[in-house]
């Protein structure tokens, strides 16, 4: 009988009373902390990191020629993706082809037509969410180069635990024990100037549409659903805090990395 | 979440910092008049777009802008850089702005210039240019003359020290009235300085040491505002002179 106790409780998910093992919430995000322009010689850079996930995102460009495949009428991405330890192998190419796509799509490409834009992602600390934080690390990055465009992209971790609750930011102990692990990368809510018909919408999220969604595991379409709408209004209060963090840095100026 | 909103309804962007995928401004309304664009914003059909980050600026009567800060330069007409000579070719020089291209300076873009007296640059040449022509399907075009064909102090600069510096240092450096740390510098010593837009800062000087004094001066002094700057200058003159 005890046994069996043991084997149930160390596999799932300690949730009680909506309260997780780290103490959070299950919708309560990580603290995020994000500094711009730390690399001397990178064109933009910037540092994410929420909880102990730490990437260092780091842009090139946009620099002349673009590589043999590519369309010459418009820009193109290249992504580096560098992990914590080990080589390099499928993985990071997967990461490295989900960043492109992503970064691809709020990319204003036929600005410059003809050069290339490197962003080079190191992984410092891997604490679950990892791509999330990438994604986020990358997009203030490209706007601390003034690579022009659409919008910004903001990007949000949830999981699906075994017992049905949907959980935002996971930690590397949450995600190995998780039914499935969605990523999700929204454009950000723009600032506007005009009301237009919001009077009737007051109490829905805009649609404006989803950028990216990568998902390891099993999910019902229901559950899919419910974790969009937690990403989405996470993401909102996510964007908020990097227009918050973009309009602060403009005026102090952060010291460079010696 | 809804689309944030000012409370007003005259009220708008303008001086207020903007990240890129806000609207500026509803062109539905505004049929019959004439806007001009500049840096970081984008028409997509019926509204404004921001794509750079920064602060939105207007200036009357239909002009706006968002300005911002970076290390790379985006190349606009008649922006006076500083550039440097990578290659020499038959018709014009190429030429590194910090641009995405490279820039062509035509071998005959000086004042009197022939096809006799063609000016040998060499590699690594540092050049005072004004840009003539900035597409971005198309590789910059630069100039050593003004807009009448006279020489007006374009041209390449010999011996000084060159460093790079954010195009939005640049611009305060080249705002008017004068800069304060450049005006309080020039009160203690003599320099010669050269800005380009894109970011490339010229300090030439009869000493060394007067031209890392000011080099490492301009540089401290990005975030600073007036009153800091001229304190700046002066303790940094206390411990030359002290």
């Amino acid at each position: 009988m005890f046994e069996m106790v043991e084997l149930i409780t160390s596999s799932t998910l300690h949730i009680r009373n909506n309260v997780r093992a780290d103490g959070r919430t299950l919708n309560q995000l990580r603290p995020l902390t994000c500094s711009r322009n730390l690399l001397n010689r990178a064109h933009g850079s910037a540092r994410w990191s929420q909880g102990d996930t730490t990437v260092l995102a780091a842009v090139f460009g946009p620099k002349a020629g673009t590589k043999k495949g590519e369309n010459p009428e418009k820009a193109s991405i290249e992504v580096i993706w560098k992990p914590k330890t080990g080589q390099i192998g499928r993985r990071e190419k997967e990461y490295e082809m989900i960043l492109r796509q992503t970064l691809q799509s709020i990319c204003l490409l036929t600005v410059h037509p003809n050069t290339t834009t490197s962003i080079i992602v190191q992984v410092i600390g891997d604490d679950g969410a990892l791509l999330s934080c990438a994604i986020n690390a990358s997009c203030v990055a490209l706007v601390d180069a003034g690579i022009p465009l659409k919008h910004l992209a903001v990007s949000i971790c949830c999981g699906l635990t075994v017992g049905g609750h949907v959980i935002l930011d996971p930690t590397v102990l949450e995600e190995q024990k998780l039914k499935a692990v969605l990523h999700l990368v929204f454009p950000n809510p723009p600032l506007s100037i005009h009301h237009k018909t919001q009077s009737l919408l007051k109490d829905e999220p805009i649609e404006h549409g989803i950028i990216t969604s990568v998902m390891r595991g099993v999910m019902s379409v229901p559950d899919y659903e419910h974790c969009l709408d937690r990403g989405r209004i996470a993401c909102t209060k996510i964007s908020e805090f990097v227009r918050r963090n973009l309009q602060s840095s403009a005026r102090e100026g952060l010291a460079k990395a010696t | 979440m809804e689309v944030e909103t000012s409370s007003s309804s005259t009220a708008s962007l303008v001086d207020k910092a903007v990240v890129p995928g806000d609207i500026v401004l509803d062109l539905t309304s505004m049929s019959d008049q004439t806007i001009r664009l500049g840096a970081g914003l984008r028409q997509y059909s019926d509204v404004l777009s921001v794509v750079k980050a920064g602060k939105l600026k207007f200036k009357k009567p239909n002009k706006y802008w968002v300005e911002s800060s970076q290390k790379r330069y985006a190349p606009s007409v008649e922006d006076t850089v500083l550039g440097i000579v990578v290659d020499a070719r038959a018709d014009n020089f190429l030429v590194d702005i910090k641009g995405p291209t490279l820039a062509f300076l035509p071998v005959l873009a000086f004042e009197g210039g022939t096809r006799r007296n063609i000016p040998k640059f060499e590699i690594g040449t540092l050049l005072y240019v004004r840009v003539v022509k900035a597409n971005s399907c198309m590789n910059p075009e630069l100039s050593c003359t003004d807009a009448s064909g006279k020489a007006a102090e374009f041209g390449s600069l010999k011996e000084g020290y060159m460093f790079d510096t954010s195009t939005g240092l640049a611009r305060m450096l080249l705002s008017s009235p004068t800069c304060p740390i450049l005006e309080a510098l020039g009160r203690k010593l003599s320099y010669e300085i050269a800005v380009g837009l894109n970011g490339r800062v010229w300090v030439n000087a009869s000493s060394p040491s007067t031209v890392i004094l000011v080099s490492n001066a301009i540089m401290r002094s990005e975030f600073l505002s007036d009153v800091q700057q001229k304190i700046l200058v002066e303790k940094l003159m206390q411990r030359v002179q002290g």
